[in-house]
């Protein structure tokens, strides 16, 4: 755990030494709680195994001569299609690396919250929350570099098609598109844990806009105004919408660049409130 | 009267206690002391049922705590804290401890005064300190008004004033002719209230009997304490 | 026994009515229920009526209930809770029982209001434009529409009755809730784009309480049944755990 380092004693001396040294705590002791372990799974073999059953179906359905039965028969739709699991963990990746601080260890009353540890060893709070979101970052993004190869290449393997190299290149950025938005989605739900301490409405809120039924999408009926918000912003980031179910999506790069700076916004709200109000 | 007989407790091929036998008598204080990780807690915590022995048994006037009829009518017990969540008040944890053991509801008052928390009522668990979700604990115990308490570690964090508050209470209730059982690795606190002593270490009694039994040819309680568990 | 288990149940509405979070999550449904049927009677000019709103909002409103059944569960694990709880009701089969009616009854009693208000927001909305709510109602009811509301009204209670029951095998908030949202919300829809397996998921089948007719296969009865033997299942392997682990 943290305890094991020298007290950091000011934070400002040497800003940069102190912030490597609270980024790799931070990395360590994130990537080593179970719940962020559970998290990274629910990414990688959550998209592995929707990969899978998509791609099976796929594959019966070329084989019985009835494509019409899915969606599409293409095996990068059937690996894209599943990448919904992999921001539901980083949802859970965002809500765990801050409520795990809040958790009470044993007993009930009075302190035993890991964020007095945690604040007594990197006593500067900013320090403290940007090594959070770098950890989260990268562990968002390493996952991402397995999971979403692995997942396009298990798709063609079982849908037997050879892969197109003309379009490479496009599934290439689609690909980065995914990592990039798996990521920015844990930050923002990593900024709201900051600010609600529970894990319980970042985690309803997150998986329930990852998903086909988001209440931003609902929100796209009453006004196109939904397309900015965080989640919309970027859904074009994995590529285009290959049925058209959102006309009025925002294009990749503009999308990105709004759902990037909802993530700086909130990740900047979050740390004011951090380092003003009492652990 | 508690009853522990050969009682034996194994995680896998870790062995938590062998063959633990004592007995804590009514109208006396049975201290049970031993360094952390010797297997106070679980003891105590298969006597309140909540984990079950590898082997051996541990009675509560003869009967399994799961079989007593009205368990917090016979015996009050705090394991590790408040045992509250942390997001309720004081009082609402204790009415539906209360409601679930078939206490009446104007018991809830009264032990709230009874353990100096009569102000705390409406008071979140999460901003008691240390001390006063010991005494909430210690509140849940007596609802019952039982025979017998069974404490784990219930000075922890009490300030001097709630240690002295404490050992009245405990010795009241032992010459009123209940059973007092706690665990405790503060030696003099022990020394203090005990009747009866019972030392135990890497999961096996070393010694048991009266406290003046057990400390005989040494210093005071702590040397025996260190004589005694150090050969383990 | 009955007695006992009357006073074990009371006792766990009185817990669960002391954890905020609960008390938001009653709240926060009914109010969710409200506001969804509300954007989405006034989002759908020439849309579904104003009973069909009400049941499009439903695979939204399930977080509710099945936060509700999960801290019924879990909350006795953040901290130690469990302790003073098998104190007061060492018979743990008994305490099971007791959380799952006091889970019942919060959850029947929140699904009713949240379906109430989600009909009432929505008949208002079309009234306030002008959609002749009346008359579409009773068409509404008169073509079945009673009897979607009320099998939401089940179905809301029986998904949160299964989250209930992994809450007890899992012994921990986050995985659970993660968990179920994630199968009910991510998990099942995108399956059931890809293989008509997915009806037999709990919550598709159980869907068909409130969308009969629309699986060629499962009706609302027996999509019912498939969830009820999911939770069935669920909860005897969680019962068993429960019964024979150390707390």
């Amino acid at each position: 755990m943290t305890g094991s380092r020298e007290p950091a004693t000011t934070g400002s001396h040497e800003p940069a030494t102190t912030l490597v040294r609270a980024v790799a705590a931070e990395l360590r002791k994130t990537a080593t709680l179970p719940a962020s372990r559970g998290a990274l799974a629910v990414a990688m073999l959550g998209s592995l195994g929707i990969t899978v059953l998509n791609a099976v179906s796929v594959r019966n359905a070329l084989r019985s001569g009835q494509p019409e039965q899915v969606g599409y028969t293409s095996p990068v739709e059937a690996a894209f299609s599943a990448f919904p699991l992999g921001t539901v963990g980083a949802v859970i990746l965002g809500v765990v690396v801050i409520s795990s601080e809040y958790t009470a260890n044993s007993p009930d009353a009075g302190g035993g919250r890991q964020i007095t540890a945690t604040l007594t060893a990197t006593p500067g709070r900013l320090a403290l929350l940007t090594a959070k979101v770098a950890a989260a970052a990268v562990l968002v993004l390493a996952t991402a570099a397995i999971t979403i190869p692995a997942c396009l290449a298990l798709a063609h393997l079982i849908i037997g098609t050879p892969f197109p190299a003309a379009t490479l290149g496009e599934t290439a950025a689609r690909a980065a598109g995914t990592a990039l938005y798996w990521m920015l989605t844990g930050l923002i739900v990593l900024a709201i844990t900051v600010l609600t301490r529970s894990g319980i409405i970042p985690l309803i809120a997150g998986i329930v806009n990852s998903s086909v039924v988001s209440v931003s999408i609902l929100l796209t009926h009453l006004t196109s105004l939904a397309y900015y918000l965080p989640d919309l912003a970027g859904l074009r980031l994995h590529g285009d919408d290959p049925l058209d179910m959102f006309p009025g999506a925002l294009d990749p790069l503009p999308g990105g660049l709004v759902m990037a700076a909802w993530t700086l916004g909130l990740l900047a709200v979050s740390a004011t409130v951090f380092t003003r109000r009492d652990a | 009267m508690l009853s522990i007989t050969r009682l034996s407790k194994r995680h896998g091929s870790r062995t938590v206690l062998s063959d633990v036998t004592f007995q804590a008598l009514p109208g006396r204080v049975t201290g049970f002391v031993g360094p952390n990780g010797a297997g106070k807690s679980s003891t105590l915590r298969i006597l309140l049922g909540l984990d079950r022995p590898t082997s051996g048994t541990a009675l509560i006037d003869g009967k399994h705590y799961r079989d007593l009829p009205d368990p917090m009518r016979t015996v009050g017990s705090t394991l590790d804290g408040s045992g509250a969540h942390r997001s309720r008040t004081a009082r609402n944890h204790l009415a539906w401890v209360a409601r679930a053991a078939g206490i009446p509801r104007h018991r809830v008052r009264e032990v709230l005064d009874q353990v100096g928390l009569a102000g705390a009522g409406r008071t979140r668990v999460g901003r008691f300190s240390l001390g006063m979700g010991q005494r909430l604990g210690l509140a849940a115990a007596l609802l019952g008004e039982p025979a017998a308490l069974v404490l784990d570690e219930p000075v922890n964090g009490l300030d001097p004033e709630g240690i002295r508050w404490m050992r009245g209470l405990l010795r009241g209730h032992a010459d009123a002719g209940g059973t007092v059982l706690l665990s405790s690795h503060l030696m003099s606190e022990v020394a203090e209230i005990s009747d009866d002593l019972v030392v135990i270490a890497g999961g096996r009694v070393v010694a048991a009997g009266p406290l003046d039994r057990v400390i005989a040819g040494h210093a005071s309680l702590e040397e025996a304490f260190f004589a005694l568990t150090g050969a383990q | 026994m009955t007695r006992t288990l009357a006073r074990t149940a009371t006792a766990e509405l009185i817990k669960l009515g002391g954890l905020p979070a609960a008390r938001g999550a009653v709240a926060g449904t009914v109010a969710a229920g409200a506001l969804l049927a509300a954007a989405l009677a006034s989002s759908a000019p020439a849309g579904p009526d104003a009973g069909r709103v009400v049941t499009q909002a439903v695979p939204l409103l399930q977080a509710g209930p099945i936060l509700i059944g999960i801290l019924t569960a879990a909350s006795e694990y953040a901290g130690r809770q469990i302790a003073t709880t098998l104190a007061a009701t060492p018979n743990r089969l008994r305490l099971l029982a007791g959380k799952a009616v006091a889970y019942l009854l919060v959850a029947a009693a929140t699904s009713v209001a949240t379906i109430g208000a989600g009909l009432a927001a929505a008949w208002l909305t079309r009234a306030v434009r002008g959609d002749g709510p009346a008359r579409e109602l009773d068409g509404w009811a008169a073509a079945g529409g009673g009897w979607a509301a009320a099998g939401a009204v089940v179905y809301l209670v029986l998904i949160g009755l299964l989250a209930l029951g992994l809450a007890v095998l899992l012994r921990s908030l986050v995985p659970s809730l993660a968990g179920m949202l994630a199968l009910v919300l991510v998990v099942s829809p995108l399956l059931s784009g890809f293989t008509e397996h997915a009806r037999w998921l709990p919550d598709r089948a159980g869907s068909l309480l409130y969308r009969p007719g629309a699986d060629p296969v499962l009706g609302p009865a027996t999509g019912a049944a498939v969830l009820l033997i999911w939770t069935a299942l669920i909860t005897s392997v969680a019962a068993a755990a429960f019964h024979s682990r150390d707390a």
